[in-house]
């Protein structure tokens, strides 16, 4: 199944502004959500496509919302793909951690919104095969 | 006389022999006396025979029933003779006394056992006078030193070392060697290869798991295969000497983080603006935005520069090795350098072969250093000068070089430019940097097992040229690896196990 919802959950309003009106004008049904608390409500409720995951986050971190949706013993979101997009790196062995659970761990000053498109269409690809 | 040393043993046989005579003795010293005393007094005549007969029946009498109670006597201290004897390590035929039995218990010997017992194991650990004097004086320093066998366990620490212990409370060394080779690494690398070895490590933090107070060592181990004292470690303590540069590098990773987040709106902004309004563009309008793109786009590479010294002076930066080819890397760059150049009127001519072997690279990282020397090409030349970019096969690297017809270097100058904030004399005048650019793609290619090196002369221009190693020459030693998210790079002559990160 091709990516067809996101969720996008981001604090910074300008960069999530950004990421909805270039997501939408692709093509993307995208719901935004700016604080942790409610991004977990809303990717627990409905099932996504996509979710793009900001770790610093307010009320809960980037990092908390992954593990109440993804451990090892339950994962909440089976058919969700994961694209953490941060500017504060982890260090390695928290990024390890995440790392296994997520399809992608990008940093957002690297990324511009074109990019971003180009690398959904790959995980999107990726679910056809 | 037999002056020959006797054994506790024969003491004892000797004791025994001599109880039983002085109780048969003293018996029949006492009926004599008794005899004596009755014929002299007349109480009873010399010639009664009784006078004779009934002595003699007690002796008989008393004689016995000492020697039945002889040994429960003489008990306690055979029993302790026989624990001194274990203690000298005599052999001892006899079972030891157990202080735990109930009648030992009841009577009290078993505080007399197990002060001879416990005396024994003292004994034992301070066997060598020598040796507990040199643990305590070990104690006193604030360098760490321990001590491993060579069945890679740590035999003994002094006071100063950073131990943690496991949970079945063995001790382990508690530094966290980041992305350098790892003592265990490196004596196993010894096991192998040498017989006397020495290795140094700068700076190496305490394991922030098992230490809460961060402490910085520079650590030297001496190796000598097979030794009762296989690895001997001397860890100083450089904690005040690290530190602070440890804060301002936290301060410059997190002051450079926050950067990041403006930037993040400046190019994607620019990125959309430029999408959505190419069409409606006119005259140099199209140009100036380039310019801010360009402009956002080196910022951005700046911000990510600082990030990445701060992580190498920290040994925290990691690449992860992938197959990758340099035409692909450079195309994910491609057109940014083309509009840096074309900003700033140079002529980028690219001759990157796409049938070359692939190498083992970290894109990311490999990027940046290409990204870095394109930079510095510009940077150093002229307007309407050409910046060449080219890629050749050399035995099991492949090469690439930035070349460009620019202002040059003298050979004095050539040497120094690696360093960390070395700017040149003239190029502190004419040119803006920060004098770092060159120093991290040195740290990324290095940390790729390539090299980088520079041919220049003055007004004729420069040429930078690094090398990667194609991927088949060390595919086995990262596929050895096993694991998805983890590589090897290789590092002052060792290949050190890293931990994988997403970059794209």
């Amino acid at each position: 199944m091709a990516i067809k919802t996101i969720l996008c959950i981001e604090d910074d309003r300008f960069i999530g502004e950004m990421y909805v009106r270039s997501l939408q004008k692709a093509g993307y049904s995208v719901e935004w959500m700016v604080d942790g608390s409610d991004g977990l409500v809303a990717a627990r409720n409905k099932p996504y496509d996509l979710i793009i995951l900001d770790l610093m986050l307010p009320e809960q971190r980037g990092d908390q919302i992954l593990d109440a949706l993804r451990n090892d013993t339950v994962d909440l979101i089976p058919d969700s793909k994961i694209l953490v997009m941060t500017n504060f790196e982890q260090d390695d062995s928290s990024r390890e951690a995440m790392l296994k659970r997520v399809d992608g761990y990008l940093i957002k000053a690297d990324i511009t919104p074109r990019r971003l498109i180009e690398v959904i269409e790959e995980l999107g690809g990726q679910t056809n095969e | 006389m037999n002056r020959k040393t006797k054994t506790i043993r024969q003491f004892q046989s000797y004791h025994q022999k001599l109880s039983i005579w002085l109780i048969l003795g003293a018996s029949l010293l006492f009926t004599l006396l008794i005899c004596l005393g009755f014929g002299i007094s007349g109480v009873v005549a010399w010639s009664n025979p009784w006078l004779w007969i009934v002595p003699l029946l007690a002796l008989g009498l008393n004689a016995g029933l000492l020697l039945l109670v002889l040994p429960q006597i003489t008990r306690p201290l055979y029993e302790i003779l026989a624990a001194l004897a274990h203690k000298t390590g005599e052999p001892n035929p006899n079972t030891l006394p157990n202080p735990n039995s109930k009648q030992n218990e009841k009577t009290g010997f078993k505080t007399v056992l197990q002060a001879l017992y416990s005396e024994s194991q003292q004994h034992d650990d301070t066997k060598s006078d020598s040796q507990s004097f040199l643990t305590e004086a070990l104690n006193h320093t604030s360098c760490g030193v321990i001590i491993i066998g060579p069945d890679k366990q740590i035999i003994s620490a002094n006071a100063a070392s950073p131990i943690g212990y496991d949970q079945a409370g063995k001790p382990f060394l508690a530094l966290s060697f980041l992305d350098d080779i790892s003592l265990e690494q490196w004596i196993g690398e010894c096991d192998s290869t040498a017989i006397n070895a020495e290795r140094r490590w700068q700076r190496v933090p305490t394991d922030s798991r098992v230490m809460k107070k961060q402490r910085y060592f520079d650590v030297i181990a001496s190796y000598e295969k097979g030794a009762a004292a296989e690895t001997v470690l001397l860890l100083v303590d450089q904690t005040e000497r690290y530190l602070p540069e440890e804060e301002d590098l936290n301060f410059i990773a997190f002051a450079a983080h926050e950067l990041r987040g403006p930037i993040t709106v400046i190019r994607g902004y620019l990125d959309i603006l430029e999408q959505e309004m190419a069409d409606r563009l006119r005259g140099d309008e199209a140009e100036l935005l380039s310019r801010l793109t360009v402009s956002a786009n080196r910022l951005s590479g700046y911000i990510n520069n600082i990030l990445n010294v701060a992580r190498f002076d920290r040994h925290h930066l990691q690449v992860h090795l992938y197959e990758d080819t340099v035409y692909n890397i450079y195309a994910s760059i491609a057109d940014d350098m083309q509009l840096r150049a074309k900003s700033q009127h140079r002529l980028l001519n690219v001759l990157i072969p796409k049938d070359l072997p692939t190498v083992a690279a970290d894109r990311g990282s490999i990027s940046e250093a290409i990204g870095n020397l394109i930079d510095n090409a510009i940077k150093y030349s002229f307007e309407g000068g050409t910046v060449t970019v080219s890629a050749a096969n050399k035995g099991d690297f492949v090469e690439i070089s930035v070349a460009d017809n620019g202002v040059g270097m003298p050979p004095n100058i050539v040497k120094n430019l690696f360093r960390k904030f070395y700017r040149s004399h003239r190029s502190r005048e004419t040119v803006a940097g920060t004098g770092i650019g060159l120093y991290i793609t040195k740290a990324f290619v290095e940390s790729h097992g390539g090299s980088i090196s520079v041919s220049s002369k003055e007004n004729e221009g420069s040429v930078f040229s690094f090398t990667l190693p194609v991927y088949a020459s060390v595919a086995d030693k990262l596929l050895d690896d096993g694991q998805l998210n983890q590589s090897l790079v290789r590092r002052g002559g060792g290949w050190i196990k890293n931990h994988s990160t997403y970059r794209r």
